[in-house]
């Protein structure tokens, strides 16, 4: 809000005086850049649509000439002809991945708050194993992972995808970052209001967490939503597996030449919840992060 | 002993409520702390074991200690560890710094005030909602075919016949590594900017008043305002480009335990891939730690 006000009158001078030149440049190198890292995206998008002729021309073909929806009728049709319906693939990578970021988001948010604001015994070691865990790639923990997961009679259940998600040590991270800004003084008032710890945590360090829980959101449900690692470990049983899954088996095998547009349509589809929920939580991500009381 | 300390650091006579925080925070933090107890250190206690031995039974993971064997075995007589090690390591060493210039230019552009500022934002970040697993192999060459996506796109083919096979490697590699940069670059940008709008306005109104340039702003308040933001970043980018599934290690090592299935050659090398990771953000750490700018919010 303050920034607003500051910047407003020099806005216009600006505008005035130096509209043509550099704001010309800046677009330029923007859209430049936005057309470089566009370029993947369109070319999977069209790909998508690319009936099998186009595919294997060589040079390679960006645009698509004779766009067909073929390959998304193949795509229904050749998931869809196994005992399991093509939507319950949909529905069990929704509610695994719903479900483990509201659980993330919670369990993260309080860890982090009570690590920060508390700084209990320990403090040290518990944030050096946060840190430690960040660099782990979940590649190296896989197979012990298994062994855990297996002990606890959790395999090819929807738990399996859900509970070793929940305390990621990214997402915790994240929400620390954003905890350590977040000053005492408003926390100290309430406390003195006679707040309890957990409505202190609930009504004004969450509302004022919000940037870093929307945020890690997005991030936890993308990743987990785009994750065909973990239901490729612990799922065996085709009416539990999850759509990036599902579609992984499609391009995998023989046949494979055959399949690739089916691919690309795939991998289309697997795209649009991610944007979707971007699209939905765009404005928390990126704009409210207007620090009401933090950072005076 | 060290809650006496934390005490006698912040508030000397208060010694009681100090501790009752300390339990308030373990219950807050208890949930969290089971989680990464179950699936991170022990399956962690776990791969140490199993990258000083030897598998003598596959059921239940029996195992015998064999000291470095599987070291020894990783330099000495593996072919392929060494080169990718050594590619992934430029590769990650060139991308870093390159992603951090790249990503705090474009969030000083973003942050902005000016038309189109929502489409950039959303452009920049969308990769990021791509670029996992799946997904980015199928993109960025790994795919049914694999081929790059920007092969014969970006430099199309007459202007390569004109300038020769060699020139256009080059622009092409640097094309690619753009690409790639800018693919990875989307959760970076993200945290710039909230460290951009975190910038109190009236700094830069201060400034103003005493006549300082764009230029002169830039480097003696955002910049250093910006710092802790920097680390946080270059610590997250070495972390991504290592554990990245794209990475031709992880693709080495997950070969090793999925297909070869040989669990304990699999951890050892993750171990020595881990233990260099960690070196390099200490060391940035390190380095960088002194130009921190600290907001002193902590109280």
């Amino acid at each position: 809000m303050t920034a607003k006000a500051v910047y407003k009158p020099r806005r216009f001078k600006f505008r005035l005086r130096r509209l043509t030149f550099s704001r010309f440049m800046l677009y330029l190198l923007l859209t430049a850049l936005v057309v470089i890292a566009g370029l993947p995206l369109f070319a999977m998008v069209c790909r998508s649509l690319m009936p099998l002729d186009e595919l294997y021309i060589y040079p390679p073909r960006l645009i698509v000439h004779k766009p067909t929806l073929r390959n998304f009728s193949d795509l229904l049709t050749s998931l869809s002809s196994s005992t399991v319906p093509f939507t319950r693939y949909i529905f069990n990578s929704l509610f695994t991945t719903v479900v483990t970021v509201l659980a993330s988001v919670i369990v993260c948010c309080m860890g982090a708050y009570g690590l920060v604001k508390h700084k209990p015994a320990g403090s040290g070691p518990i944030f050096a194993v946060v840190l430690a865990a960040l660099m782990f790639s979940a590649h190296v923990t896989q197979i012990p992972n298994y062994m855990v997961v297996n002990k606890l009679r959790l395999v090819n259940t929807y738990w399996a995808l859900i509970i070793p998600k929940i305390a990621v040590a990214y997402n915790f991270f994240l929400v620390k970052q954003f905890c350590e800004q977040l000053p005492d003084s408003i926390l100290e008032a309430a406390r003195i209001d006679g707040a309890k710890e957990f409505r202190v945590f609930w009504t004004i360090a969450m509302p004022l967490l919000q940037p870093a829980w929307t945020t890690l959101a997005v991030f936890s449900f993308v990743n987990n939503w785009n994750d065909y690692f973990s239901p490729l470990i612990f799922i065996s049983s085709n009416a539990l597996k999850t759509l990036p899954l599902a579609l992984q088996t499609l391009s995998g095998g023989a046949g494979v030449v055959a399949r690739a547009g089916t691919v690309g349509a795939a991998t289309f589809l697997t795209t649009v919840p991610s944007i979707l929920v971007f699209a939905i939580m765009r404005g928390k991500v990126m704009e409210t992060m207007s620090f009401s009381g933090i950072k005076s | 002993m060290s809650v006496k300390n934390a005490a006698a650091f912040r508030r000397p006579k208060r010694l009681g409520i100090d501790r009752r925080r300390s339990l308030e925070a373990y219950i807050f933090l208890i949930p969290w702390l089971i989680g990464v107890c179950l699936f991170f250190a022990y399956p962690i206690f776990v791969s140490v074991r199993l990258a000083f031995s030897d598998i003598v039974e596959f059921k239940g993971l029996k195992t015998a200690w064999v000291g470095f064997e599987n070291f020894r075995y990783i330099f000495f007589y593996d072919i392929n560890f060494v080169p990718t090690f050594l590619k992934v390591v430029t590769d990650t060493l060139l991308n870093t710094p390159l992603c951090m210039v790249f990503s705090l230019i474009i969030a000083i552009f973003i942050n902005r005030k000016m038309v189109g500022r929502g489409f950039f934002r959303t452009a920049f970040f969308i990769p990021v909602l791509l670029g996992t697993g799946y997904i980015m192999k199928q993109l960025l060459g790994m795919g049914v075919d694999g081929m790059t996506v920007t092969t014969g796109i970006l430099v199309p083919k007459l202007i390569a016949d004109l300038l020769g096979p060699s020139i256009t490697e080059v622009v092409q590699g640097f094309l690619d590594r753009i690409t790639v940069v800018l693919w990875k670059s989307g959760v970076q940008i993200v945290l710039f900017l909230a460290g951009l709008q975190g910038i109190s306005g009236s700094l830069y109104e201060a400034a103003r008043v005493d006549g300082a340039t764009e230029w002169e702003m830039f480097w003696k308040i955002t910049l250093p305002m910006i710092s802790p933001v920097i680390m946080m970043n270059v610590v997250y980018t070495i972390v991504a480009f290592f554990t990245d599934t794209t990475n031709p290690l992880v693709d080495y090592i997950y070969k090793m335990n999925f297909t070869n299935q040989q669990f304990e050659y699999a951890a050892a090398m993750s171990w020595l891939y881990f233990i260099f990771a960690l070196v390099l953000c200490l060391a940035s750490i390190l380095m960088m730690r002194r130009h921190i700018y600290d907001s002193g919010a902590k109280g």
